[in-house]
């Protein structure tokens, strides 16, 4: 009996563990910029910044609100909820005032996208980044 | 009957118009960045359908008997030559029972040029035509997937003078600055309002054909503060113009019009709580006299508070109440100035909604309102007053797909 519980409790702390996917920003390699604020990351991400310092155009990548890796980044490096980061973007695409980012469908085509787009950032789960990628740290 | 530039008279004709170019395969939500054109070029639109139901009195067409007159299409495209300028265009039909017949029209087109953009700053100029930004809401209020609910608060945000405020043609200017957690945004703007028979026949009374036409330019802007990237947003806009103009019985004089909104909105996880509050000072002159007695200042406000259940349903709890004269919530002494019941000058609502996002491009609503009050009614849809029922409820159904 005594087993059983252990085995309940271990299963718990993995699911707990389990929902707190780690997410790390990536950008293109091409752009020179080593870290981020945590605001600028916001401006970036609701599309209000178009270009990087050195004047790239900016080009925005995200996963659908629905999987756990965007209510994750959203949630635990922005600071929103998906559905608000979609309201922000709803208001600028239908008052003129600003473009939607790029939806991909998967990781895979998340690093291809972000590998091959000049300007591009984006975000992957730790184990699907590689060397053709680069992270930024938040500030 | 339509104030943007060319008009289809028939709305059916403007709604299919606007079908097929949803529909074209090039412009699917799938293929909404054209190849070639580096996801510089964006397609971007939307379709809502609303069911509208009321004990008593007609909002958003002859709603006592179920009303399907409220829909809103629209289709927008946007290219951003460089990151600084950007070049945009909306088409929108949108049908509200009595008040918009569904008529195609040019809802903005504008080329924006941010000047000035870094990591902290942000400065820039749009000119064509561009929307309002008033209030929280203003420049994306035909849209369901921004709206707060199925209809906009009222006591802000009227139907009945919609075009008042909606869009100006002209110019904009724009300024952002952060200061570490801290964001303010500076817009002004200036240029001629498109003026419809919704705003003269609010401004002055239906059945004697009046005729308002904007005199000089409109001027307005808003300043908004943001904390922690929206949690706690605060706003102040305004909005001043004349209208002039006349009726087969007034003779011709002058409308000074003011429109204020202070705004506050605080969001926390799951939580959103927002709140507004409106005056319009009207001050007549000319007319013969005639028009003198409803000089007033209109105000209203609304508290509203909403709860994300889980990642895709919402539930909404919103009161509003509005008053032809802010000196006077009851209505007794305009009722006694100018004619109609009590009831006509003043709104009380209660409304309680829930929100569904199945995906991100699909939303449905539901709302229930109880009513006390009748202020917001058009005339266009209940042309005598004095038939109008002081308690009434309102149920409402909408779904929007948006891409």
């Amino acid at each position: 009996m005594k087993i059983a519980y252990y085995a309940f409790a271990v299963g718990l702390l993995l699911c707990l563990c389990g929902t707190a996917q780690s997410v790390d920003l990536v950008i293109n390699p091409d752009v020179s910029q080593e870290a981020v604020s945590r605001n600028t990351l916001r401006s970036i991400f609701s599309m209000r910044m178009t270009r990087w310092p050195d004047g790239t155009p900016i080009h925005v990548f995200v996963m659908g609100d629905k999987t756990n890796l965007h209510a994750d980044f959203s949630k635990q490096i922005l600071g929103v909820f998906p559905h608000q980061l979609r309201r922000a973007w709803n208001r600028q695409i239908y008052s003129g005032m600003g473009q939607a980012p790029t939806k991909v469908e998967s990781e895979a085509e998340m690093r291809e996208q972000v590998e091959k787009t000049p300007g591009a950032i984006g975000y992957l789960s730790k184990e699907n980044i590689n060397e053709r990628v680069r992270t930024i740290s938040v500030e | 009957m339509s104030v943007y530039g060319p008009s289809l008279s028939n709305s059916a004709r403007a709604v299919a118009c606007l079908i097929t170019l949803l529909c074209q395969p090039g412009m699917a939500p799938w293929a909404a960045e054209l190849p070639g054109l580096d996801k510089t070029f964006q397609v971007h639109g939307f379709l809502t359908q609303g069911y509208v139901k009321t004990t008593e009195n007609s909002f958003f067409g002859d709603s006592e008997d179920g009303s399907l007159e409220f829909r809103e299409l629209g289709i927008n495209a946007s290219h951003r030559l460089t990151p600084a300028i950007m070049a945009s265009a909306q088409l929108l039909s949108r049908r509200a029972g009595e008040m918009y017949d569904g008529s195609l029209d040019l809802d903005f087109a504008q080329l924006d040029y941010a000047f000035q953009m870094d990591e902290w700053n942000r400065a820039g100029i749009i000119l064509g035509r561009s929307k309002n930004p008033l209030g929280l809401y203003n420049d994306t209020r035909d849209v369901a997937a921004t709206r707060p609910g199925i209809f906009m608060p009222q006591a802000i945000y009227w139907d009945r003078v919609r075009n008042m405020v909606l869009s100006t043609d002209g110019g904009q200017v724009y300024g952002d600055s952060q200061f570490g957690n801290h964001l303010f945004r500076l817009q002004l703007f200036t240029g001629k309002t498109p003026i419809d028979e919704n705003v003269e026949n609010t401004y002055l009374g239906a059945g004697f054909d009046p005729k308002l036409d904007q005199d000089g330019i409109t001027v307005g802007g808003r300043l908004l503060y943001e904390w922690d990237g929206g949690r706690l947003k605060l706003a102040l806009s305004s909005a001043s113009l004349t209208l002039e103009g006349g009726s087969n019985v007034l003779p011709t004089g002058t409308i000074d019009i003011d429109y204020r909104v202070a705004s506050a909105q605080y969001n926390s996880g799951p939580w959103s709580l927002t709140s507004e509050y409106m005056q319009e000072p009207l001050d007549y002159s000319g007319f013969g006299g005639y028009m003198e007695p409803a000089d007033t200042t209109v105000d209203g406000y609304y508290l509203q508070g909403s709860y994300r259940l889980r990642e895709d349903w919402e539930l909404l709890a919103r009161y509003e109440e509005s008053h032809y004269d802010k000196h006077d919530k009851d209505g007794t002494k305009s009722s006694a100035r100018l004619g109609p019941a009590p009831h006509n000058f003043f709104s009380k609502v209660w409304t309680l909604g829930l929100l569904w996002e199945p995906t991100e491009h699909l939303m449905l609503r539901t709302e229930f309102s109880q009513v006390e009050g009748t202020i917001f009614l058009s005339v266009l849809e209940n042309p005598r007053p004095s038939l109008n029922e002081p308690n009434w409820n309102l149920f409402s159904i909408l779904v929007s797909y948006s891409f």
